[in-house]
């Protein structure tokens, strides 16, 4: 446990960028709303939850992109660097340094977001607040609305993680394995995949497969019937009691076999992953 | 005496190429072993399988344990430079200090901290503010501060000067060696290390071809330098290799009789560095 508490450390010392970039954004958006219009709509509920909502979703974007880049370069550097000796030429197995990794896309780097995100709501909100020269207390949007997003924050970390199992378990691979162009590696022997398949077979399963698991987790994680992406945000969501739960869809997400199907093929190149590394220490 | 790195039948291939060949050692506890070979000979390939960085095919045993299934743990007990390992460039001395300290039972930060202050270097600096040579000594120091059974080094002093070189090994007879500890050492300036050494093993083509303490080398091998006249006479007591030498050439024998040796020139004891150029050059020029 204690190698974990070192290696997780570790992980912050060498990625320093996992916190310049969200308090980049917060900074961003602190100055925006110093120096924005306030139009009436610091008054008006739905336009308030979907500026929060927006702005939750600036951060999701960028911590996704982040992710990514973090999981390709994390098993890559220190192979290419050649310090990966010196790491392992300490007491620390190669099962323990991959899985500490994926602690950290899954868990650390998520959650650095997610306080960005809650700095940066409430600081806009106390900025707008006091530019339109009401209360305060009246300004923090209103709890249970603040409440609810970070459930829904919560909420989309575990079921990101879970339902993006299969990409972060490729990423690994790929970051184990390559001995350059991380990026190209990771995009290109599936596109490949693709176009065999559709050339030589006629068929479109991969594709599908890739495709439904990339664009797949909103209809997976939350009910259709209230809420869908390309429809935006329905406006009076919020405005009731505990509306949040009906978006959810917990219990659909976790009984779909697509779900679990996912998160094995996931495991599995994690545990390839792990191969590799045990294997590949030259270049 | 136990043997704490046993080696049976080791043998690793890459692809069609063979790195090692059915190679057979022991390290005994408490020796200090130079493995010496020319690039290409499987030197780094051996090591890497004793520290459990490379599969293999046959049997190798370190300190009991079997290196490749079980590298987390034999890291508790020993350790290694490899000549082309760097510390992160992102890491400040502190914080390795720190880290090692972390996660390695044996490891003595206070000793980490004597040996670079005694190298003049600060803690708040990080790699890639130092120069080859500070990193060099910074990773000797936190190797040093490990309180290691083995310790295997790998071109160890590669880009320090002759300063710092003669100071690490200064370091590493007077200050670390001591009856607990077993070395296992490469490095190309067979000469800087020929003291230090207990045993030498000298590996060439995948194959160990010599394996032998370093006192065992004065009573089984023999060099003598002779003239014109009596050239004939040395070369019927069966040399393996010769050389010319200021128009004279030296000759040497294995398992030689001495007194019909002495009887002829100057018998000496050849340097590990002459025996090597000798034993590896055997079949080019005999």
């Amino acid at each position: 446990m204690n190698t974990y508490v070192w290696l997780v450390k570790r992980e912050f010392w060498e990625n320093r960028t996992v916190w310049i970039i969200p308090a980049a954004i917060v900074a961003l958006l602190t100055l925006a709303s110093l120096f924005g219009q306030i139009e009436g709509s610091v008054f008006d509920t739905a336009e308030r939850v979907r500026s929060i909502v927006g702005m939750m979703f600036l951060f999701f974007a960028a911590m996704s992109l982040y992710s990514y880049w973090y999981l390709l370069d994390c098993l890559y550097t220190d192979r290419r660097d050649q310090s990966v000796l010196f790491w392992k030429s300490l007491p620390i197995s190669d099962t323990d340094t991959v899985l500490s990794k994926l602690f950290f896309a899954l868990v650390a780097i998520p959650l650095v977001y997610f306080a960005a995100a809650d700095a940066a709501s409430l600081l806009a909100a106390f900025v707008l607040s006091v530019r339109a020269h009401s209360l305060l207390g009246n300004a923090l949007w209103q709890p249970d609305v603040w409440l609810q997003l970070q459930a829904l924050w919560i909420y989309i970390i575990v079921t990101t993680g879970i339902w993006y199992l299969p990409v972060t378990g490729w990423l690994l691979l790929v970051s184990a394995w390559a001995r350059r162009a991380v990026m190209l590696w990771s995009v290109l022997p599936p596109l490949a995949v693709m176009l065999a398949e559709r050339l030589f077979v006629g068929t479109h399963v991969v594709s599908r497969a890739i495709g439904g698991r990339l664009f797949g987790y909103a209809s997976s994680a939350f009910n259709d019937q209230t809420y869908n992406f390309a429809g935006g945000w329905p406006q009076n969501q919020f405005a009731g009691s505990p509306p949040v739960w009906r978006i959810l869809d917990p219990w659909g997400f976790l009984s779909s076999p697509a779900t679990w199907i996912g998160a094995l093929v996931g495991a599995a190149l994690i545990a390839a992953a792990i191969q590799l590394r045990m294997r590949r220490s030259d270049h | 005496m136990s043997s704490l790195i046993q080696a049976r039948g080791l043998s690793k291939r890459f692809g069609s190429q063979v790195a090692l060949d059915r190679v057979d050692f022991d390290v005994k506890h408490g020796r200090i072993v130079g493995l010496i070979g020319p690039n290409g000979a499987g030197k780094t390939t051996a090591l890497r399988a004793v520290l459990g960085l490379t599969s293999y095919d046959g049997q190798l045993e370190v300190l009991g344990r079997e290196p490749f299934r079980e590298r987390a743990r034999l890291m508790e007990e020993a350790s290694f430079i490899a000549d082309v390992a760097v510390l992160p460039s992102w890491l400040s001395v502190d914080h390795a200090i720190e880290l090692v300290g972390g996660v390695h039972p044996r490891f003595r930060a206070s000793r980490a901290r004597t040996l670079l202050a005694g190298a003049g270097i600060a803690g708040g600096r990080r790699m890639r503010e130092l120069s080859k040579g500070m990193k060099t000594m910074v990773h000797l120091a936190l190797t040093m501060a490990i309180d290691a059974r083995l310790l295997v080094l790998d071109e160890p002093t590669l880009g320090l000067d002759i300063l710092a070189r003669r100071g690490f090994y200064d370091a590493l007879l007077n200050d670390y060696m001591d009856d607990t500890r077993t070395i296992l050492i490469t490095t190309h300036q067979v000469e800087e290390v020929e003291n230090l050494l207990t045993d030498v093993l000298f590996i060439d083509k995948g194959r160990i071809v010599l394996d032998c303490s370093m006192q065992d080398i004065a009573t089984r091998y023999a060099a003598i330098t002779v003239a014109d006249e009596t050239l004939a006479a040395a070369r019927a007591e069966r040399p393996f290799y010769e050389r010319p030498l200021l128009g004279k050439r030296i000759l040497y024998f294995e398992q030689p009789n001495f007194e019909r040796l002495a009887a002829l020139g100057n018998v000496s004891t050849p340097s590990v560095a002459d025996l090597f150029v000798a034993k590896l050059s055997r079949g080019a020029s005999a």
